[in-house]
């Protein structure tokens, strides 16, 4: 589920359709301006909000969206 | 052409950490630093660094020496960097956030490194075999016995306080030092010339190895006020904008990049914290002022944005303009305007004579800023030289950098005379990064050159010669970030069957640059 909206956002804003869950953000030629605006449309599109140094340490869309889920998990009432 | 800075006077010895012991003993108990909800008073940092520098004395690292501090955004940063300065000798920034490879190469380069400073975050990315590291934390039992007073230090005003690295034009980063007297000065006019004071807290943004940075993080601690932390290794426009909301930040310096970010942030989500602050102090690249326009005209924004210019060989910054004054309908770049107290702009020709006012020359600076020179790179140090003005020989650096002074007595920075480039603020020597791609398995020979995006900004492209086989762009990318800072990976990587030459049979860089490239072209392209 998460998964498949956080690849959403970065097809969008990496303007390319064949990113896998695996593919790391850097590889990809991912840049800060990027990860801005990723970050902005977590916040926007998602209703989470997910610190940048968290962002560096699981850079590829499976790994960020076990984090955020396991944040939901943890902030769910 | 010769734009002549304001003169004022600075103590006899003017020494950064003084003026900070100075509002120690005027309001110990006022904040320094707050980081992740902690506060940390003027005492109890002042009582931390001594010790810290008591311990650095005792170990023989006092006057002259040089301290590696490689540690994220926390107290015990500014603890490293106090007690170092209080002991006499200079520090050398190391940003975390690089890859180990790429510290380990800076680490290299430090000539006479005594130690490196490091916390459990940071220890296993400096270590090397050369140089003891030191964790602050693990420190803190043996630190806690010993005197809370500053040891005794014999400091001037021309002992060297920091030293970073900047890019070189040979490949090899170079280690550029300033003196004690610069940095007093250069805080000591940004405190009398824009009136901080000790309500003038800060937030640090930038990255902890910009020269920016060590003025950011000084500077509320000069002027008595208090330093923001974010709890983050990486600049993050959430975390940092919400600091700015819930706290009373009045002061942020930034690259012209991050500023950008921040608007944006602000824009698109219709805060008002930025527009509140009364400074935003940037600069270090060339200025899209468009990209400000919009925000800078909002109803009721009275942030002041200072349009700066310098290098780090001359303490950072050298010259200063209220960008309020710029119309971003003229065609011309925004001016970096007067120099700061002390400072002198020269503009020169080829043969180190004054341009007539009006004309282009090279920009040099000359007065309290000029810096120590380069630590590791003997031959570079011919850009600090000596040029006649008024029958007197001035000692000034040549930055490399062309300019002109406007009818108003502006400076308007206009470009380089040679090749170096900034990539978001960040000044990147090509070869450097070409050397770290020759390295990678499966390259021959690689090229780098600055291409422009659609919006004018700048980035590099590599253009690879394969060794055999195919290179995937993402591999090369993937490996490359383990040697290289981000700002130094290329955007953009193109397989090429062989480098074109030019006549004297050196790469032609200037054909590589100018062959229109796709953005994800797989190989064989040109």
């Amino acid at each position: 589920m998460t998964a498949e909206s956080v690849r959403a956002i970065w097809c969008r804003e990496f303007k390319r359709d064949d990113i896998s869950v695996d593919d790391d953000f850097f590889a990809l030629g991912g840049q800060s301006l990027v990860m801005v605006r990723i970050q902005g449309a977590y916040i926007e599109e998602l209703g989470v909000e997910v610190p940048m140094d968290q962002m560096f340490l699981h850079p590829t869309v499976a790994a960020i969206s076990a984090y955020i889920e396991s944040q939901a998990a943890t902030t769910a009432p | 052409m010769i734009l002549q800075g304001k003169r004022v006077a600075l103590p006899p010895e003017p020494v950064v950490h003084r003026q900070f012991e100075a509002h120690v003993a005027a309001n110990p108990d006022a904040v320094a630093v707050v980081h992740a909800g902690r506060r940390v008073t003027y005492a109890e940092l002042d009582a931390r660094a001594n010790r810290f520098a008591r311990f650095l004395v005792a170990r023989g690292h006092g006057r002259g020496a040089k301290v590696g501090v490689c540690l994220d955004y926390t107290p015990d940063l500014l603890v490293a960097i106090l007690g170092t300065l209080k002991a006499g000798a200079a520090y050398v920034p190391f940003d975390p956030a690089y890859p180990a490879a790429r510290l380990r190469l800076l680490l290299g380069q430090v000539p006479g490194l005594a130690l490196i400073v490091t916390s459990p975050a940071t220890a296993g990315m400096v270590e090397s075999a050369d140089v003891e590291t030191v964790d602050l934390e693990q420190l803190a039992g043996h630190l806690a016995d010993l005197p809370a007073t500053a040891p005794d230090a014999d400091v001037t005003g021309d002992d060297v306080c920091y030293a970073v690295f900047t890019s070189g034009s040979t490949g090899t980063p170079k280690l550029t030092a300033v003196r004690h007297e610069g940095w007093f000065n250069l805080m000591n006019w940004l405190r009398l010339e824009y009136g901080l004071h000790s309500g003038s807290h800060h937030l640090v943004v930038s990255a902890f190895g910009f020269d920016l940075s060590q003025r950011a993080l000084m500077t509320p601690l000069f002027c008595g006020a208090t330093q923001y932390l974010l709890a983050s290794r990486n600049f993050d426009a959430m975390m940092a904008y919400r600091v700015l909301t819930e706290h009373d930040i009045r002061v942020v310096h930034c690259a012209s990049s991050t500023l950008y970010v921040l608007v944006d942030w602000e824009t698109a989500r219709g805060g008002d914290a930025l527009t509140r602050l009364d400074y935003v102090l940037f600069g270090g690249e060339a200025l899209k002022a468009e990209r400000l326009t919009d925000w800078a005209r909002r109803e009721g924004n009275s942030c002041t944005l200072l349009h700066q210019y310098g290098v780090a060989e001359c303490t950072d910054v050298a010259t200063s303009y209220d960008l309020a004054g710029h119309d971003p309908g003229r065609p011309d770049a925004p001016p970096v305007g007067r120099p700061a107290y002390n400072t002198d702009i020269h503009l020169v020709d080829e043969d180190l004579r004054h341009v007539a006012p009006g004309e282009q020359g090279e920009i040099c600076i000359a007065g309290a800023g000029v810096g120590a020179g380069y630590l590791n790179a003997g031959p570079e140090n011919r850009r600090f030289t000596t040029l006649e003005a008024g029958g007197e020989q001035v000692r000034v650096y040549r930055t490399g950098d062309r300019g002109r002074v406007t009818d108003a007595g502006d400076l308007v920075v206009l470009g380089r005379i040679d090749a170096q480039v900034k990539v978001r603020g960040m000044r990147i020597d090509p070869t450097d990064v070409e050397r770290a791609l020759a390295r990678l398995d499966g390259v021959r020979e690689a090229a780098v050159v600055v291409t422009y995006t659609d919006a004018g900004e700048a980035e590099l492209t590599a253009f690879l010669v394969p060794a055999g086989g195919d290179l995937a762009e993402d591999d090369v990318r993937a490996r490359l970030l383990r040697d290289l800072p981000r700002t130094m990976v290329p955007a953009r990587f193109l397989t090429i069957a062989r480098l074109p030459l030019s006549p004297h049979g050196k790469v032609d860089r200037a054909a590589l640059a100018a062959a229109r490239v796709e953005r994800y072209a797989g190989s064989g392209t040109s």
